[in-house]
């Protein structure tokens, strides 16, 4: 009890930063849900453009407005030279459309109006790309072949209303598993961090050498207090998974209540416990207690970078994935995008969770032999 | 004693290894990650082609305008290809649609066309490249419409004088030279884009915040109420501004070593583009520093707590100031610029970090010697503030 004791005391004193990498995933996890419902229909990916239109709201200039609004985001900026170019340099817009004076009179009339464009040369921007030329195109034939604005206008409108059929064949509900995989990501950062800090800050505490010294000489065997050690920071260890698991609970909702939400949880759970594993060889490496701060850093960020907790692992370059292999993290991550794409829970498709989890358990059962092979050596106090 | 104070408040500065860990190592271990992490994100999002199935029915096979347009965004030559296509031909169309809902399965493809009675397009999820999947064979049906359409206009109107079909390859031919040279599309876009490089930026800027925990020791060592060190130096018959003005000189030497070499590592490993303004980055960044050492004085000499709590109210600072500034994630620089801008006005992370990209992305200055100005304004108040309360300081018993 003395021990686990005088742990509490430690917990309490370190709440500070606990709460803080909570806060931060917090944040993180509202910012980046996007709130779009999900249904079981093909969803079209509308990019985010800014009209500045210089010309008269009529007649074929409105046509083309009213075309690009229905198919895109229509983004409201004030109309300042700076504020244009940050929407566009923040990707807020992904496409600026400038439309000159007299637009639709020198169109009609053969004019070649010039319509300046800005664009992020991304995906979102090409497509808008896409759109814009697509409607000159349709509108410049109907003008060659017709006279009457009208005509091409209502022309245009019914050629471009017609569709193709987008059929799906994935039933998951994709939202949410795009939800609850940011939010386990994320929590990579956020469980390493937490155990790494307070576990060696726990160990580096029960170290100072007249704690140690009044320890070795008591009553209570070693063993015995080695073990009271563990359990208390294995139970830390598991209550802070528990309360990220609430946390998911709260900000996802009913959808964590599925076989692959359960399967989000467990996934979590082993990463913890191998997170208990590296703090502790860690704790059993370090004596300074300031050097704890800078270390923690270096490991959490280290491999949530590295390893595709902040930026998706399809957007990390193959080099720094080569990298990532060598560190738990990656199979965890890496189990938790799989996760998401998979059907059909059965044996087949779980294989390669398995093996991710395997090798997090090998992770974990390393770590813990050099541990035990340090802190033997380290038994003697001069 | 002006340059033995400096020298010894120098030496004391370079040999405390959790300062230097703070200050010259942790913003280079954090760049490098910056720089793994983000290095393709720009290039990942830029339109590649996209591999996609067709299967060969009848009906594909003899619209001619299918094959062709397909044929032509596939095509290796073609400077816009869009297209990877596999084309499926098994016994059967149930047998193809098998072999294409396989590949789909496999992430080998993002859709397949299914040409027949009706038009389908058969995706996994829905996205990005399946839309644009979806716009392009729109495209199509929408040509198609087209030619009906103004054969229609063409009948009613001058119905006598052709056959149906000298109407329709006549209108074919225009449909498809009508290119869009009737209007231009001008780009106007600024050449710097990558915005990525914020992260650097507000990189340098904790790095230049950071320096005031250097100032904040510096100033502590001769503090009577922070050290056994200050009250020696507090009885000593040296006037007190001499070794403080030393002292904190020694410390922004230091910050400046540190930030000098973070600079060149952001350069040359790192391939940071700060612009081609030299003179100016330079200036930015020796009053970024003296924005952070003012932070430190002003948190050394106003807060009466421990060493400890002091530095954790100018990380704090610093941190909150980057966060805000666009550090974890450069949305938050530009939501709290268009929803709240007082807040970055206010916050010198940011104005360090808006310096840099007005210098990037801009090519007029005013918003740069805004930024300047505004550090300026903020060290001067700080200073002032901090030698304030650094005057005729006593102590009955400490």
């Amino acid at each position: 009890m003395i021990v686990f004791n005088t742990f509490l005391k430690v917990v309490k004193s370190s709440l500070t930063p606990i709460i803080m990498f909570t806060l931060i995933l917090i944040i993180f996890g509202i910012t980046n849900f996007s709130t779009n419902d999900n249904s079981l229909n093909f969803e079209v990916t509308k990019p985010d453009i800014l009209i500045i239109n210089n010309d008269k709201n009529e007649g074929l200039t409105k046509n083309l407005i009213e075309y690009l609004t229905k198919n895109s985001n229509i983004i409201k900026v004030k109309d300042d030279k700076y504020k244009v170019d940050d929407a566009l340099f923040y990707r807020d817009v992904n496409y600026v459309i400038i439309i000159p004076k007299n637009f639709k009179e020198d169109f009609l009339n053969n004019k070649n109006p010039e319509i300046q464009i800005k664009s992020t040369k991304d995906y979102q921007s090409s497509l808008a790309e896409m759109m814009l030329e697509r409607y000159i195109k349709v509108a410049s034939i109907y003008k060659s072949q017709l006279t009457s604005e009208d005509k091409i206008i209502e022309n245009i409108n019914e050629t471009l209303s017609t569709k193709v059929d987008v059929l799906l064949t994935s039933k998951l509900d994709a939202n949410n598993l795009n939800k609850m995989t940011f939010f386990y990501n994320f929590a990579n950062y956020s469980i390493l961090a937490g155990c790494v800090y307070v576990i060696c800050l726990i160990l580096s505490s029960f170290k100072n050498e007249n704690i140690k010294k009044r320890t070795i000489i008591s009553s209570m065997n070693y063993k015995e207090y080695n073990r009271k050690l563990l359990l208390s920071n294995s139970l830390f260890v598991i209550l802070l998974w528990l309360f990220y698991c609430i946390l998911s609970l709260l900000l996802i909702g009913k959808s964590m209540f599925t076989y692959h939400g359960l399967i989000y949880i467990l996934n979590l759970f082993i990463f913890s416990i191998c997170s208990l594993s590296i703090a502790f060889l860690i704790g059993n490496l370090i004596n300074n207690k300031n050097a704890i701060n800078g270390i923690v850093n270096i490991i959490a960020l280290g491999s949530s970078f590295l390893c595709g907790a902040f930026v998706p692992l399809e957007f990390l370059p193959t080099g720094v994935i080569n990298i990532a292999h060598v560190l738990p993290s990656y199979y965890y991550i890496k189990t938790n995008e799989i996760i998401k794409s998979i059907e059909v829970i059965d044996i087949h498709s779980l294989k390669p969770v398995l093996a991710n989890v395997s090798i997090l358990i090998l992770f974990t059962i390393g770590f813990s032999v050099i541990t035990n092979i340090i802190s033997k050596n380290k038994q003697k106090i001069g | 004693m002006f340059y033995h104070n400096f020298k010894y408040s120098l030496k004391i500065l370079l040999k405390n290894k959790m300062l230097i860990f703070w200050t010259f190592a942790f913003p280079i271990i954090l760049g490098s990650l910056f720089k793994m992490a983000f290095s393709d994100i720009e290039n990942n999002e830029k339109l590649d082609t996209i591999d996609i199935a067709i299967i060969q029915t009848e009906e594909f096979n003899n619209n001619q305008i299918y094959k062709k347009t397909y044929e032509e965004l596939s095509n290796k030559n073609n400077k816009n290809k869009l297209f990877n296509i596999y084309y499926i031909k098994e016994k059967n169309n149930l047998e193809s649609k098998k072999k294409a809902n396989q590949l789909l399965e496999q992430d080998k493809i993002v859709g397949y066309l299914f040409l027949e009675n009706k038009k389908e397009i058969i995706v996994k999820t829905s996205g990005i490249n399946q839309t644009v999947f979806k716009y392009v064979t729109e495209e199509i049906i929408q040509t198609e419409k087209i030619i009906t359409n103004l054969i229609k206009e063409g009948m009613s109107s001058n119905s006598t004088d052709q056959t149906i079909n000298q109407l329709y390859e006549k209108i074919y031919d225009k449909v498809l030279s009508i290119n869009e040279n009737n209007t231009i599309l001008k780009d106007t876009t600024n050449t710097n884009l990558s915005y990525t490089m914020i992260e650097f930026y507000t990189l340098i800027a904790m790095t230049c915040l950071y320096g005031g925990i250097l100032a904040m020791t510096s100033i502590n060592n001769n503090l009577a109420n922070m050290s056994s060190k200050g009250k020696r130096i507090f009885i000593s018959p040296t006037k007190k501004y001499k070794t403080i003005i030393s002292s904190v000189l020694a410390s922004y030497i230091v910050q400046l070593i540190g930030l000098f070499i973070l600079f060149i590592y952001t350069v040359v490993v790192l391939k940071v583009d700060y612009g081609n303004n030299f003179p100016l980055i330079i200036l930015l960044a020796l009053i970024g520093s003296l924005a952070g050492l003012s932070l430190g004085v002003f948190t050394s000499c106003v807060f009466k707590n421990s060493e400890n709590t002091k530095t954790g109210i100018i990380i704090s600072l610093t941190m909150l100031g980057c966060f805000l500034s666009g550090m974890m994630g450069i949305t938050m620089k530009y939501v709290i610029d268009k929803n709240v801008p007082i807040i970055n006005k206010l916050n010198p992370a940011n104005m360090i970090t808006d310096g840099f990209y007005s210098l990037y992305y801009y090519d007029t200055l005013d918003r740069y010697y805004f930024n300047i100005i505004s550090l300026i304004i903020f060290a001067m108040i700080l200073i002032v503030i901090s030698t304030f309360s650094l005057r005729r300081q006593k102590y009955d018993s400490i």
